[in-house]
């Protein structure tokens, strides 16, 4: 174990001293208009005792298997008109596995500060971090409170092939500002992400998964200076194509949609967020066979500190509990019915572009309900009921 | 009575001997193609977080300076963040598509070099440095 945290931080620190000086934007000229480059990557190591996690095996030496890429280009093609595209690639256990998506590509015009269009491969704007998720420099913490936010099934919300309506509207009488977004478009799945990976255990397999989805998000900055608050609401209509036992198999949405409500407050180098999260999913399985009624109810408190100009540390505790009719997972007290995470981080910035974290993780449950939460039956023969996790995880973003 | 006066006289000199930083220290400055002549503070927040990019009809792009008294004076009296929450806020558009990252200069010096040659560009110096070629925008 101090013979791995040692080659982890050695790495780190080697990647930092050799890239380093080679990390800034960059920007080209085309067509007379400037382009912006950037990216930003990531390297974790995760061990655990107790249960397999995210897919990987992490409770003999531990896995590097959690790495990703992003890669974007951006441009103003005239005043109020933009354009960008974002290359994402990550492997994550047994999920991702190099395969590239389009993150995001759109062309964003805002005619006003209250009014602007988002069209293309857009970013869906859900709670405090959905599109953000993927951006680890941003926060403290290694991996984000996974009730709201599992790593493993990143791939299902993060982003709609369609449009947004946005802007932002300032209210009267110094009583704050409001932000809104509206969305519609189609969602499309990875074939390589958390859900399709859960289904083949149970024998499915997944060609594709996805649908309309539609919603808004509205957040107020209050006056009191700092403090946010805001709900969002997704409504889904999703269809899965793929095969059972050699035979053709549908999955249909009935009924799908979640509830979000968030706040943040940030005072100078505190920052506290909280959000909870219901969703509701109604859906006809095995060509019409069966019906799987899920339901999940997830919240989390999290703190973080900037004790130093380089050096902030945080904690929160991220509840989850879910329930299928179909796999029978009904009592949340249950292990299967859950997972409790209470979580401690220690960031380090090596410099302004490159980051070091370390993080633990106690969790109680392991949640199989209608999709998973981080545990699957293929790294775990057997579940147990609680499990302690070591994340280390290092960044750099330019 | 006497006292009191005393006091409060010590205590407002304190206050200014204790504060390092005021907006006096910093002047706000336009592209001399931007029409506008006057802004309000808020105009300036909503300049530099990427919200508004017109001023008076004219559009406009915020040029930051890298670090330094100005820039922390101005982070501190018109943008409410500091440089690393700036950074976070800026980096969290541009990794989502919702923004290019802002022009960022070294000094001074660049600003001004900087916003007298592009059009619509809007920035901040130190209230000492030499605005030639530029127009300085009184804050109300």
């Amino acid at each position: 174990m101090r013979l791995v945290i040692g080659r982890f931080m050695a790495a780190a620190a080697l990647a930092a001293l050799s890239f380093s000086p080679t990390l800034h934007a960059q920007e080209f000229k085309f067509f007379d208009r400037t382009v912006q480059v950037h990216g930003f990557g990531s390297q974790g190591y995760v061990k655990t005792d107790g249960n397999n996690w995210l897919t990987m095996n992490t409770s003999d030496d531990g896995s590097f298997h959690m790495t990703d890429v992003g890669l974007n280009l951006s441009s103003p093609l005239i005043d109020k008109l933009r354009a960008g595209a974002q290359v994402y690639d990550h492997n994550l256990g047994q999920l991702g596995q190099w395969h590239p998506s389009l993150d995001w590509a759109f062309l964003d015009f805002r005619a006003k500060q209250w009014l602007g269009f988002r069209g293309g491969k857009v970013k869906t704007t859900v709670g405090l971090f959905t599109d953000t998720q993927d951006l680890d420099f941003l926060r403290t913490f290694a991996l984000l409170p996974q009730s709201v936010y599992p790593i493993d099934m990143r791939d299902a919300n993060i982003a709609h092939s369609g449009g947004d309506v946005y802007g932002r509207v300032p209210l009267a009488q110094r009583m704050g500002k409001l932000d809104y977004t509206v969305w519609s478009g189609h969602r499309n799945d990875s074939m390589h992400g958390g859900y399709a990976y859960f289904l083949q255990y149970h024998g499915t397999v997944e060609n594709s998964y996805g649908g309309l989805q539609y919603g808004g998000d509205v957040r107020w900055e209050t006056p009191v200076k700092g403090l946010l608050l805001g709900i969002s609401r997704l409504d889904e209509d999703l269809i899965g194509i793929g095969t059972r036992a050699g035979l053709p198999n549908v999955e249909k949405t009935k009924k799908d949609f979640t509830n979000q409500f968030f706040g943040q407050y940030i005072h100078k180098n505190l920052e506290i967020d909280s959000e909870f999260k219901r969703q509701y999913r109604d859906h006809i399985l095995r060509n019409g066979t069966a019906e799987d009624q899920g339901n999940l109810h997830a919240w989390y408190v999290a703190g973080s500190y900037r004790l130093f100009k380089r050096v902030s540390a945080g904690s929160y505790y991220s509840h989850y509990t879910a329930t299928s009719t179909f796999n029978k997972i009904l009592d949340t007290d249950l292990p299967d019915g859950h997972v409790y995470d209470k979580a401690i981080t220690g960031r380090v910035d090596i410099n302004r572009f490159w980051n070091v974290k370390v993080e633990g993780h106690f969790m109680d449950g392991y949640a199989l309900a209608s999709f998973p939460e981080g545990f699957y039956p293929q790294q775990n023969q057997t579940f147990a009921s609680t499990t302690n996790g070591l994340v280390m995880k290092t960044g750099f973003n330019f | 009575m006497k006292n009191k006066k005393l006091f409060s006289m010590l205590a407002a000199l304190v206050f200014v001997a204790s504060s390092p930083i005021f907006a006096a220290d910093v002047k706000v400055i336009a592209n001399p193609s931007v029409s506008a002549t006057s802004v309000s503070s808020g105009d300036i927040q909503s300049v530099f977080l990427l919200d508004k990019d017109s001023l008076g009809g004219s559009h406009v792009q915020p040029v930051l300076v890298k670090g330094g008294a100005a820039h922390e004076a101005f982070l501190k009296e018109y943008l409410g963040k500091n440089d690393s929450a700036l950074q976070a806020f800026y980096r969290s558009l541009v990794f989502t598509g919702k923004a290019s990252m802002p022009k960022s200069v070294a000094n001074d010096a660049e600003v001004v070099a900087y916003v007298a040659k592009t059009k619509g560009a809007v920035g901040y110096v130190s209230a000492a440095a030499s605005t030639e070629g530029v127009k300085t925008l009184e804050v109300k």
